[in-house]
């Protein structure tokens, strides 16, 4: 009995552990708690009366106008809802629209500027067994373009899709493509670097059987690796896309004709009830989105 | 040995990839339907460039010239709003966390699956029969319901109720982060491997210990991983909502490129992109030592 317990000691003493994985977990509980305590964030401010007041009246404000200060009626509530679905109709296709421009191209860019970031083949010697070793200029080279590349991805995805937005729209109009731009370029960065470590991570034999026979390393990646890697890039595609869905609602409110542009609208004329139904009608894509989305990816899981 | 003959049935790769094909050229036909991506003007590009170029020299002191008494200078004015971007971004997750947990527990079949709860007791009975699938349900709802609103939307919903204060920011950064932590912590809950929590259970634990101790152990590194993921997110959302008064480095960009101020534009993406590598390479080097 002694000896078990005292095996069981010694596991627990010699399980792995590190001091920097306890000091960041403590530093981190330690930010959360102090961010309570900051200014910002002030309890007596945020329930005052004169909030409460506020919220109240807002409560109020959200019933379709028709209804405000009258009866439930059933049927004036489906008219009202109708109307606004009709008004939204365009606005939840142009969403859709820029969704799936944004996700496209993002695929497209990403699959692109994964081969040179991926380093088992932007290399000198990539996918052959090096017989002579090669030059430290070739391979400072090649290091430099992986370098590059991978720091162009890490900025353009650390740049939150909105803020592409709006700098976009600002300089390129209040259109729907600006903002397809920018959700493409935020989403090519994530796009590849995900790309570039499946790359990294497939089976590199069969590129590796095809370059001894005398292919060149677009042949390799075309035959032998890119069908290996498309189930997981389908999978990482439609996870993306349903984010850009999420994305393309809101980037409406810089001025695009999306969803967000007539939440935008409803906010600033105080039509509360409008902005309200909008709001859930985005909602109600996003969800769509989802489910979409999951089932495709359950359909690739399944077939590969 | 008979040759393969006939048509060949579609795959499902390739019927989703035809799918893709065809909803993308459905989108593009529908967006060039409405405006054609601008063959910019000389205008355009003039600003473009203008803007483009000021990357390389981002402002490092305030580019008007009236600048208000008692202003700090303006790389501690960068920092100042990188710190109430982490203090929100921090705030939102410790609630989202919390939120996570909980809604993740509910909205997990492990905790009344039979494997936890023994198949042959009563407890597993009346859970799978009773409550169980009702509250999976009823909690898997809510998750979608709460993630579906974007954080923004969610943001102009308790601004326009409340007013501009900290906790609206926090709360609605809050309530989809916390679903989206529920869904994949309950997603990694489920796909744990229930080695350790079947052993346990044959030495006789009872369904809390084998849950506490057996199967949440399995899953903690990645949770882990997700959570650290999910904070660098926020930091993302919580600069963006800048945009509508909170004074995090979003608001800054906008004023700043509202005064045409190219330089401090920069200066303020460039401090956005140091917190975020930073927070990229600080849960890089924890999840690397999770799975150690």
């Amino acid at each position: 009995m002694i000896d078990r317990l005292e095996h069981v000691r010694s596991l627990q003493l010699d399980r792995p552990r590190s001091r920097f994985l306890r000091w960041s977990m403590a530093a981190l509980v330690a930010l959360m708690v102090a961010a309570w305590g900051s200014s910002e964030l002030s309890f007596e401010d945020a329930f005052s009366a004169r909030r409460r007041a506020n919220a109240a009246r807002f409560l109020g404000e959200i019933v379709p106008y028709p209804l405000q200060g009258r009866p439930f009626d059933a049927t004036v509530a489906v008219d009202w809802g109708r109307d606004r679905l009709e008004d939204a109709s365009g606005a939840v296709g142009t969403t859709l629209a820029i969704s799936v421009a944004a996700a496209v191209l993002a695929a497209l860019a990403g699959l692109l500027l994964a081969v040179p970031a991926a380093r088992n083949l932007a290399s000198p010697e990539a996918l052959v067994d090096a017989t002579a070793a090669p030059s430290f200029a070739a391979r400072a080279a090649w290091a430099a373009l992986v370098a590059t590349v991978r720091a162009f991805m890490i900025f353009v995805r650390s740049v939150p899709e909105y803020i592409w937005a709006f700098l976009l729209v600002q300089l390129l109009g209040f259109d729907a493509w600006p903002a397809v731009f920018a959700l493409a370029l935020h989403n090519t960065g994530i796009l590849g670097k995900l790309t570039a470590e499946t790359l990294e991570d497939a089976d590199q034999s069969p590129a590796r059987a095809l370059r001894a026979l005398g292919a060149t390393r677009t042949q390799a990646v075309i035959t032998a690796l890119a069908p290996q890697i498309l189930p997981r890039f389908l999978l990482y595609f439609f996870y993306r896309w349903e984010t850009c869905l999420r994305e393309a609602t809101v980037l409406g409110m810089l001025g695009v004709v999306s969803l967000g542009s007539l939440v935008r609208d409803a906010r600033v004329s105080n039509f509360y009830d409008e902005m309200v139904l909008y709001v859930a009608i985005a909602a109600a894509l996003v969800l769509a989105g989802d489910l979409l989305s999951a089932a495709a990816r359950a359909i690739v899981r399944r077939a590969s | 040995m008979s040759p393969i003959t006939g048509p060949r049935p579609i795959g499902a790769r390739r019927a989703v990839l035809l799918l893709i094909a065809a909803t993308a050229v459905w989108a593009f036909v529908r967006l060039l339907a409405g405006s054609s991506p601008a063959l910019p003007d000389a205008s355009m590009i003039s600003g473009v460039v203008e803007f483009v170029s000021g990357a390389a020299h981002p402002a490092l002191a305030y580019e008007s010239a009236s600048v208000p008494r008692g202003a700090p200078p303006l790389l501690v004015k960068a920092m100042l709003a990188a710190r109430t971007t982490v203090v929100y971004a921090a705030a939102a997750m410790s609630l989202a966390l919390v939120v996570g947990a909980m809604l993740g527990f509910f909205a997990s079949t492990a905790w009344w699956s039979a494997d936890i709860t023994g198949a042959g007791g009563r407890l597993a009975a009346t859970l799978r029969h009773g409550p169980g699938a009702a509250v999976y349900a009823s909690a898997r709802v809510l998750i979608a319901a709460m993630r579906s609103v974007h954080e923004l939307l969610w943001a102009v919903f308790f601004l326009a109720a409340f007013g501009l204060t900290g906790v609206a920011v926090v709360v609605a950064i809050a309530i989809p982060f916390g679903a989206t932590l529920a869904k994949v912590f309950s997603e990694l809950i489920d796909e744990a491997p229930r080695d350790a929590a079947a052993a346990l259970a044959a030495a006789g634990a009872g369904p809390v210990q084998v849950y506490l101790f057996g199967l949440v152990p399995r899953a903690l590194p990645d949770m882990g991983a997700y959570a650290l993921y999910r904070f660098e997110c926020a930091l993302r959302s919580s600069a963006v909502l800048g945009f509508f008064g909170p004074e995090t480095l979003g608001k800054f960009i906008k004023q700043s490129w509202n005064e045409n101020h190219y330089g401090e534009v920069w200066t303020y993406l460039y401090t956005l992109f140091a917190l975020i590598a930073l927070a990229d390479w600080w849960s890089g080097a924890m999840r690397r030592r999770f799975v150690a």
